[in-house]
């Protein structure tokens, strides 16, 4: 399908007002108006300002829309509006996939994630920019999605070619095309998208090719602890990394029970914390940074990769992004990978 | 679907102090929670926090059940200031259980110290209800001192058994307490006993040393590692796989585990801390 982006623009302010049954649309925009150096968030439609549906991830993961920041689990509220998010990047897709496999698959449910992800359509876009932390190549990933999406846009001139992923998009597509044109797309509209996309992948390659690493991360344990220390030392504890990731979702569990009513609420921890894993008499497995910085990096490459059968890193790049300490997750993975396998 | 953050409310009737810093509370939850033994529960206190423990009692008793709860700080606190008539709410249960069906007909050895007491009263228990089932049940049970040792009035009805062995010892008796049983490490009644390592399982559950040096100890007299039973014990909070603070290696303690065979968890770091 091909729209017109001002129609499609349209037709979304409309659907965020009221039309159809969704409450609202979530679109990511500019919170800078410097365009040096962009910066997206996700925000709720609004009506005066135009959306930055193709640029590059948002400062913030898509996790904190699914899994937020501090929620009630128990008991639970119904969640019953529909909402819709438009503009998600490969790598967030991505993300979300493992987190359905966490949340969803591992043998319970989460039942607020679960309510979430039912109660949301996704409408992910192509990248056209790169941020100077993009590193979804390095681990297997590309500037577009191929699935996990509801729709999909990418951008031909002044048009969206629109492509279709779930069965449950069909609700939206019936009320765009009684709003607004929809056109065929053509070959030729697909050989445009192709091309687009080819160019932003060579981007990206030549972008990072100074960090490129093997993509076996088996030997990741075998590092000796000084390599850890080496790469960790200005490391300072803070937790930013993780909490910005869009993969991890460490919680703590709350308890703002009263005497009548038990109420559970989860909020998210960092493993690189002292108190997250510190037990009863003070007992901890990972006393040092050093280790608690480890852990992340195993977690990640490791440990998940064991857990879901695929490794935890989208190369979103919001850790490098984040870190107070000016940490370059893409280069540890690269020395690290270097010094695993020699060891090997 | 079911919410696995789902709390049972439960009321507490019987509170005993076992030691000076061990208690057991015996409570009834509005829903029988259907646990095995060796799996453990979340158990809360409405506004301060809830913390993993594991059932004391035999797992044929769902609906009136004992934890034994050792008082070492924030939540335990509270938890020691409960009286009979107090509301808990109770989440699980969770994780692995002791696989009894390969204990049949074997001679089981159960090894513990301190409040690690509390899962393998639980199995002890389980197992006393079918008790020939087994072809026997030795229970190595240590404490500190005299007055450290918990579950003292079950001790006569324990030793009633034809086919089972309950033998205390304490690591020292201070002046002025009375003993008349064994006096050394736990792990040292090891060499007491006509031990039948070969096939036999072996459960282990304690503090930290004790278990590293209690399975060193099993390993040595000829258990095998795919036969020796440990509890981890890791810091917790869902309890069924999502919060990951209890992940050793690729393992969660919490749905992998608490009960792991050594065999298992023997390659993955800090497993003793
Ligand atoms: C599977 C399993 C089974 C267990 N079974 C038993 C048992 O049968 N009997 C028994 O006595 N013990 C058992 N334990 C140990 C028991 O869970 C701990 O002793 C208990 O949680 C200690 O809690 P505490 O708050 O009193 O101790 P603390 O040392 O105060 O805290 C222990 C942990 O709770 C966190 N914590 C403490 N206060 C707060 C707070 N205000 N807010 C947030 N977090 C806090 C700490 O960070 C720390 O990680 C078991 C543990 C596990 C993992
Ligand atoms: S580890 Fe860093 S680059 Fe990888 S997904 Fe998390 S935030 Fe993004
Ligand atoms: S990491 Fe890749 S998918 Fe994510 S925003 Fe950057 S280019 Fe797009
Ligand atoms: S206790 Fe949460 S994952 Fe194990």
């Amino acid at each position: 399908m091909i729209v017109n982006k001002n129609d499609f623009h349209s037709f979304l302010k409309k659907v965020n007002s009221g039309l159809g049954n969704f409450s609202e649309v979530i679109v990511p925009y500019h919170i800078r108006s410097d365009d040096e150096k962009p910066a997206l968030h996700f925000f709720r439609f609004e009506e005066s300002k135009l959306p930055n549906l193709n640029f590059f991830r948002t400062v913030d993961p898509l996790k904190i829309l699914f899994y937020l920041t501090r929620e009630k689990v128990y008991p639970l509220g119904q969640k019953n509006h529909t909402r819709i998010i438009v503009g998600v990047k490969a790598c967030d897709i991505k993300a979300l996939h493992l987190l359905d496999k966490a949340m969803l698959q591992s043998g319970f449910v989460d039942p607020a994630y679960k309510q979430w992800r039912e109660n949301t359509l996704i409408i992910s876009s192509d990248c056209d920019f790169l941020h100077e932390t993009c590193s979804c190549n390095l681990v297997n990933g590309h500037p577009y999605s191929e699935s996990g999406y509801d729709l999909n846009l990418s951008v031909i001139d002044g048009n969206y070619l629109i492509g279709i992923g779930s069965e449950r998009s069909q609700e939206f597509i019936e009320l765009m095309k009684r709003e607004i044109t929809v056109a065929n797309s053509t070959i030729s509209d697909l050989e445009i998208v192709k091309s687009n996309r080819e160019k932003v992948f060579d981007q990206l390659v030549e972008k990072n090719n100074p960090l490129n690493h093997s993509s076996d991360f088996s030997e990741f344990r075998k590092v000796e602890h000084k390599n850890w220390e080496e790469v960790s030392k200005e490391c300072i504890g803070c937790g930013a990394c993780t909490n910005i990731c869009p993969t991890c979702y460490c919680l703590i569990l709350n308890d703002e029970s009263s005497e009548k009513d038990f109420v559970k609420v989860r909020s998210y921890d960092s493993c690189q914390w002292y108190g997250y894993a510190r037990v009863a008499g003070g007992g901890t497995p990972r006393p040092k940074m050093t280790e608690r910085f480890r852990n992340r990096y195993l977690c990640k490459f490791d440990y998940m990769h064991k857990n879901f059968g695929e490794i935890g890193c989208t190369g979103c790049g919001r850790c490098t992004e984040a870190c107070a300490a000016k940490i370059d997750f893409r280069e540890v993975v690269k020395n690290v990978s270097a010094i695993a396998q020699e060891v090997n | 679907m079911q919410n696995p953050y789902e709390v049972i409310p439960a009321e507490i009737y019987e509170v005993m102090q076992e030691s000076p810093l061990i208690r057991t509370l015996r409570f009834k939850p509005k829903k029988p929670i259907q646990f095995k033994t060796g799996q453990f529960i979340e158990v809360g206190i409405p506004g301060i926090g809830e913390g993993p423990f594991t059932p004391s009692s035999s797992h044929y008793t769902v609906d009136d059940m004992d934890v034994t709860i050792m008082k070492t700080g924030f939540l335990t606190e509270y938890v020691h200031k409960l009286h009979a008539g107090a509301t808990i709410g109770i989440r699980g249960p969770f994780g692995s259980n002791y696989p009894l069906e390969k204990f049949k007909g074997k001679d089981v050895l159960i090894l513990g110290g301190g409040c690690g007491l509390a899962p393998l009263r639980s199995l002890f228990l389980t197992m006393l209800h079918d008790h020939k089932d087994y072809n026997s049940i030795t229970f190595l049970a240590g404490a500190k001192t005299p007055k450290d040792c918990i579950y003292k009035d079950e001790v006569t009805e324990w030793r009633k058994y034809d086919n089972v062995r309950f033998i205390r010892a304490v690591d020292e008796v201070p002046v002025g307490e009375q003993w008349e049983e064994d006096v050394c490490l736990v792990t040292k009644l090891l060499r007491k006993i006509d031990m039948k390592p070969d096939g036999n399982p072996a459960i282990v559950c304690g503090p930290p040393v004790m278990m590293k040096f209690g399975t060193f100890d099993l390993l040595k007299y000829g258990y095998k590692e795919e036969n020796l039973y440990l509890s981890m014990e890791k810091k917790m909070y869902c309890g069924f796989g999502q919060c990951r603070h209890c992940v050793i290696g690729g393992y969660y303690a919490c749905k992998d585990g608490p009960v792991f065979t050594y065999n298992q968890i023997k390659n993955e770091e800090a497993i003793w801390d």
